[in-house]
Parts: C-alpha cells; structure tokens; sequence
C-alpha cells in the first residue's frame, strides 16, 4: 500500500519534474548577434593601387564593436589561474622558500619555485634574468614563487602564504654610485655591462676652431609603458609533451627559442600563439612569465593563465632608461658646430633585457641629425638594484634627444641665431655621413624643419 | 601670469636594430580568384602592422587592400619575424613581403605570358588585371589567370621569401660602420603657456612634420605620430616613476603615476614629409618610434621661450619649472665659457 503510494507518487513527482524542467528552461529566442552583421568597408580598402589609400583596419572594427579577443577574454575547460609572490626587497641572498601553507590551501593545484625551472635565466642579449628568483634577489619587483589555483583570489592569497627567509644585501640604485662598482648587483661581473664608443675627426682640432664652448648636463626619469593590455599568458601543456602558449609577446620567433632554451626542451615541441596585444611600446619584447605558466601547466595538466595587474605592470616589466648626459660643444660664432663631446650614462636596472640595442642607438643618435666632423660619444650601461630598463618606443633616442636639442636652443639663444636657422645651417643632407661614417641616403631633415616651422607658423611673429 | 613660448625639437632615427641580424620572412598565395594570403609571423600589437602589410603585398599583386587577408602570429604556421620591434616592421617585413609576392605574381605571368602571346618580362599587374606593359588593353582578369595557374597549368602562384637590412659592423674602437640600413628625420615644434606663478605647463599645440618615405597608409602613420606625441607629452612634463629609500616603487599604479589623458592632449598639425627611400618596400621606411622623439625637447625649448627657465631634468613638473622660474638668474646650470 504505502509502497503504491511512493510509486504513484514518484510518478506524479517524475511529470512534475519534467513539467518543471520545461518550464525552467531558457526561452528558445536566439540571442541577437553582438555585433552590426553588416561590414562597414571604406572606400580605400577597395582601391588600387593599394600603397597611398587611407585603408581601415579590420581590427579597428573589431576593437571598436568590443569583439577582440584579448588573452583576458580567452578561457579553456578547467583553466587555472596563477599570480607570483614579489620579494618586496631589492638585494637578498633567499635562505629558504616554504611553500607547504600554500600547497594546502583548498583551490591551490601547483605551487613552483625557481629550483624547479630546467635552465633558470633569460635575456635577449644577455641571461641575466631568473624566471623565478631562486638563490638571489635582485630588485624588489623579482617573482620568488608562482602558484596556481582555481580563481585568481586564491593563488593571490596562496602567495602571501609562502613563507620565503632572505638575508639582505647592501642595494645600489644610483647609476653613478653604482658605476664605482664598490657595490655589484651580479658578483663577480662588473655593474658596467654595456659600453659604446663612436669617434670620428679630430676632437681637440674641433674645439680649438670652435668661439665657443657650451657645456651641459641633462637627465631623464624612469617611464612604464603603460599598455592598455598588461602583460598576459595561457599556457597549455598537451598530453604528447607539447606546449602551446597564447601570449601578448610582440616578437614570438624569438620568444620561442627563449622559451625551448629555459625548458630545455626542442622549439619544435612549443607553440606561440601571438594574440592580438593591446599596447607593446616595446614592453612586450621579451618573455616574462611563459616558462612558469607552462611548467605550470605540465604540473597541473591543465591550462594556466596570468595577467599582470596594473601594479605588476610598473614593478615587474620592464621601463625606460633613466639617462644622465653631459654634452659639451664648440661652435664658432656664426653657428656651425666644430667640436661635440657625448658621455651617456645609463641606468640600466636590474636586468639587461634590451639595455645594449638602447645603448648603441642612443649613443650613435646622440649628436643630433647635423654634420659634426670632430665627434666623441661615449656610453655606459649600469646594473641597479632597481626594475629593469628595457626597449621602449625610441630606445634611448628620445632622451639625447632632450639634451641635445635643448643644447641646440641654448646654442641659438646665446648665439642670436634662430633656433630654425641655427638647425637648417647643420643639418644632414642627403649624402651627409654619419657620426658612424654611414653615407646617409633619403635625407630630409631640412625639409621636415621647413615644413614643420611653415604649418606652424614659426616666422609669423617675427622671430 | 601665464605666458606663452614656443620651442622645437628635430630628430633622426634609424629602422632596424643592430648587434644582430633581424630578418623577417613571409608568404603569399594568391587565391583562384585572384584574392590572395598573406602569411607573416608579426604580432599586430596595435600599430596597425597588418593593414600596412597587406596593402604592400596588394601593391605588388595589383590588386586592392580588401583583397588581401592576412595570417599572423602562429610560431607552428607563420615564417620566422624578428618582431614588432625597432620600427622595422614596415622596412623589413615589408620587403620581405613584397618579395614573396613578387615571387607568386611572377608564376602568374608565366602562366599569363602564353595566353596572351607575350613574354613574362612583358606583364604588369595592375587594377586586378595581369596586363601587357604598354598596352593595357591586352590583359586578363588576375582571378582568371591565378585560377588556370592552379587548375590549368598546375602552378599554384605562391611565393616565400625573407629579408635582412644590410649591414656592416662597427668598429669596437671608433664606432665607424653601417649599423642600420636607413634613417627617418622628423620636426616637432610646441607651443606652451607657463603659469609663472605655478610653475605649470599646458601644451597648446604641436606642429609635427614626419619622414617616413613613402606613407604606405597616411592615415595610419597620422595616428602613430598622433599616439607618439602623446607618449612624448607625458616624458616632458608627467610621468616619472618613483623609488623609496629601499628600492621600491612609491606610485606603481595610475592614481600617482601622472600619464596625459585626452584632456591632455594639445591640438596637434601632423604633416608627412614627401619621401623615397630606394631600399624600402615601395619606397617606404617606418614610423612608429620616431613619433615619441623629439615632443620633451620641443616642450621645454618652448617653456624656455615662455619664461627663461631652462630644465636639465625631465619630467618639467609644476614644481621643477617654478624652481627653474626663480632660481633663473643666479644658478644656471649651464655653463658658458669662451673657447681656449
């Protein structure tokens, strides 16, 4: 009896469930398409010849209409999500890294230190660089440990639990001081990493033909990049011990064979998938967390994802060289430059990362577009306790730059000569030959000075 | 008082970089229809690369941006690419591009040259059309001839190819050598009104005149030197990032590190200076960093004009110039000395 009941019941219960499940379900309405389905093309996309047409991008739209897959918007089945703990101290020895608190917490898959990482150190030009710090620190924003977890919040948590024991070191964080190499950032080398000489002429000849001498000392501050997108990777490890990466990296060739060369493993096992990137200014040009995420995701096997925060962003990526340039010049009294003098001294930071490409084309660039016979131009790149400097949009040209064309303006002011006018008698013209000896070839300088000072107006006040 | 000054800075810069090699390869098939693929393995990362790109292997094939689709950034399916790096995207990828497309376009005019009575030397491509040099009329629809190509004679038009700028090394002693393949020039010239009270510094507008050989897209190489100044705003008189005592970075976030927003922005007069280069692709160099150059220097040569004040250490704050107001005329770190 009571058995029929239940029967009955369950029965009735079974239809109700099925009455229930249709009416949960979601109305059947296609959901309308995100996006305007009809392409917007102009004109000049449709045009030839095609060189010379104000063509639109097919990524504009797509940015615009907020369809861009960025690393953020990418998600796999399972994914896990990683953070690194910072050492927060600028030079340490690392006693001891314990990571058992961390391992334990609910929601933690893997935890990895730099004992871990097959060869730990990379760099474009030099490897100077540990994936993860493991015997030494080196400036503050240094990864220690990484850890993977199921959300965000709790590798972040799963990092302030790694318990890491550092004996400090004396820092240096000024250049200069740091030139004295009394205290070395990487013992035994030398914190002078990279040199550059260019001489051309007669130095002392050019000063003596020169009337007058001007002498100055010019300095520039240490600048982010500041992408939009920071810095971010998915790692995927396949079950034949292949790996692919999506990443936000701008040169991925290369980036490849720094990768094979940390994992110690063939290129032909790793695949980089460079995602459209929100922002490089020459930020993006080397690896920073890949080799992590993909052991990682070998430990785990499952993907890995990390993006940066903002705060990762300044602390941990690189930045601008900081420059300090003394510039002493000779010039005779109707404004040719005879003689010029360049000493560049670079803070370099922590790391190479591109410190040698910025300080060969500073120093090649740093007497100015203008024909000077008698030319010396030295630099130096010094190791700092502090983040490291790397390729940014100009790579050290915007800073002499700064100094020379402000020693140009003093030049003209002193001298009484237009600053146009003082610029138009040195500038380079097409054959010219560079502080290197280069014959130059497409030369317009004199013509972007015209044009420039026509639009705006240069001559109108009367100057 | 506020007044206003107005300065300028002018600039080299070279495409490429140097210490090592830094070639890029690529690939391009030319569809049955005459549309084609351009595989590069560049990172399009916001410049705007790949549109350029499309349009020099569209100018080679003769036929429209639109009708050329570009593959990119896939280390198991795209051809080596040093990088969006340098400035060189442009000058390097681009020749190697136009030389992988000069290579498919050439199986088309062997396969065209039959059909229509004349010598493959004797093609152009021009208007989506394989046509007789000279005489345009004598000509067939590139769709046509990259469709017998494939089905016809069984020559699919694709071609691969790579490009390195040419160099020599420096000497370690004196420098001397050829360590870029080119250079791009530029002028930039600011206008500023100085606060003489508070030292602060408004950019008003700047009047910049780009190299960049040919402008492949002008309307991109307006938006990078447009980007590039604002880059070039922040170096002159906001951004800095800052240490504490023991190596640590005090505004690592976008509330204290100061970088110009829109409202920041001065009225800017882009102007692209006619050029040519013989060993860029059609002409072209490159753009992207040269843009952030020569703006601080314009900025404080400007502020100088304004107000006497001349700054030695970037960025010009508030603080720093009123500094430099006050202090002008007693410790200008500028020595002048006469000669001898």
């Amino acid at each position: 009896m009571t058995d029929d009941v239940k029967v009955a019941d369950k029965t009735d219960s079974l239809t109700d469930l099925k009455e229930t499940d249709e009416d949960l379900r979601l109305p059947s309405v296609v959901e309308p398409a995100h996006f305007p389905v009809e392409t917007i093309d102009t004109e000049a996309r449709h045009q030839t010849p095609a060189v010379g047409q104000r063509a639109t991008r097919p990524d504009g739209r797509l940015h615009g209409l907020g369809q861009t897959k960025y690393i953020d918007d990418i998600t796999f089945p399972n994914m896990l999500f990683a953070k690194m703990k910072r050492a927060g101290i600028s030079s340490a020895l690392i006693k001891s890294v314990d990571t058992s608190e961390a391992e334990a917490m609910p929601g933690v898959a893997a935890v990895l230190t730099g004992r871990e990482i097959p060869v730990n150190s990379y760099g474009p030009s030099y490897q100077d660089q540990p994936v993860l710090a493991d015997e030494r620190v080196f400036h503050a924003g240094d990864p220690v440990a990484a850890v993977a977890a199921v959300t965000e919040q709790i590798a972040e948590e799963a990092c302030e639990r790694i318990k890491v024991e550092y004996e400090p070191l004396e820092p240096v964080y000024d250049p200069v001081e740091a030139m004295k190499d009394e205290i070395r950032v990487h013992p035994p080398h030398s914190n002078i990493y990279a040199t550059k000489r260019i001489k051309k002429g007669d130095l002392e000849k050019g000063f003596a033909e020169a009337d007058r001498i001007f002498e100055g000392v010019y300095s520039t501050q240490m600048i982010e990049h500041v992408p939009l997108e920071p810095h971010a990777s998915i790692a995927q490890w396949d079950p034949n011990g292949r790996v692919t990466l999506w990443s936000s990296l701008g040169r991925i060739t290369l980036g490849r064979a720094d990768i094979a060369r940390t994992l110690d493993m063939p290129i032909n096992k790793i695949r980089i998938v460079g995602t459209i990137v929100g922002g490089n200014f020459g930020g993006k040009n080397e690896i920073t967390t890949e080799p992590a995420l993909a052991l990682l995701s070998r430990k785990t096997g499952r993907p890995v994802k990390m993006v940066y925060t903002r705060e990762e962003e300044f602390i941990a990526s690189t930045t601008r060289h900081p420059f300090i340039m003394e510039y002493k010049t000779g010039v005779t009294n109707d404004g040719m430059i005879t003689a010029r003098k360049v000493r560049l001294v670079l803070d370099g930071g922590a790391y190479c990362s591109w410190s040698e490409t910025t300080l060969g084309k500073a120093c090649i660039l740093s007497a100015g577009p203008y024909n000077i016979e008698n030319l010396l131009a030295e630099a130096y790149c010094m190791y700092t306790n502090k983040t490291m400097t790397g390729a940014m949009r100009g790579f050290g040209a915007p800073q002499v730059c700064f100094a020379y064309e402000s020693q140009m303006d003093e030049i003209a002011h002193k001298l009484g000569i237009d600053p146009l006018e003082l610029r138009m008698k040195n500038a380079f013209h097409e054959g010219s030959a560079s502080p290197t000896g280069q014959v130059l070839q497409s030369v317009v300088v004199k013509d972007s000075l015209e044009k420039a000072a026509e639009r705006f107006g240069w001559k109108e006040d009367g100057q | 008082m506020k007044k206003r000054g107005k300065g300028m800075g002018c600039m080299w810069y070279p495409i490429g970089f140097t210490v090592m090699a830094n070639p890029s390869a690529a690939t391009v098939k030319v569809n049955e229809d005459g549309t084609a693929t351009l595989i590069t393995g560049t990172v399009e990362t916001g410049q705007g690369s790949l549109t350029v790109l499309g349009q020099i292997a569209a100018e080679e094939l003769g036929i429209s941006t639109d009708d050329v689709h570009v593959v990119s950034a896939d280390t198991d399916a795209t051809p080596m690419d040093t990088g969006a790096i340098a400035s060189r995207t442009t000058y390097v990828t681009g020749n190697a591009i136009q030389l992988a497309a000069e290579k498919a376009k050439n199986i088309l005019f062997d396969v065209a040259a039959p059909m229509l009575g004349v010598r493959p030397d004797q093609l152009e491509a021009k208007d989506r059309r394989i046509q007789v040099k000279g005489f345009p009329q004598s000509c067939l629809p590139i769709g046509e001839v990259a469709a017998h190509a494939q089905n016809g004679a069984g020559t699919p038009a694709l071609g691969s190819a790579s490009y390195n700028p040419p160099t020599v090394a420096m000497d370690p002693e004196t420098g001397q050598g050829k360590p870029f393949s080119t250079y791009v020039y530029a002028t930039q010239i600011a206008e500023v009104e100085v606060d003489e009270e508070t030292g602060e510094v408004e950019v008003l507008r700047i009047a910049a005149a780009h190299d960049c050989g040919t402008a492949i897209n002008p309307m991109l190489v307006e938006g990078q030197i447009q980007g590039g100044i604002s880059m070039g705003v922040g170096m002159a008189i906001q951004e800095e990032m800052l240490f504490d005592d023991e190596g640590r970075q005090i505004n690592p976030n976008l509330t204290n590190y100061i970088m110009p927003t829109s409202l920041d922005m001065p009225d800017l007069e882009v102007d692209i200076v006619e050029n040519f280069d013989p060993t860029g692709p059609f002409g072209a160099k490159g753009v992207g960093e040269p843009t952030a150059v020569a703006t601080s220097a314009a900025i404080c040569n400007a502020i100088y004009d304004a107000v006497g004040a001349r700054i030695y250490n970037l960025p010009a704050t508030a603080e720093k110039v009123l500094a430099a107001i006050k202090s002008k005329d007693h410790s200008d770190r500028q020595k002048y000395l006469p000669a001898g």
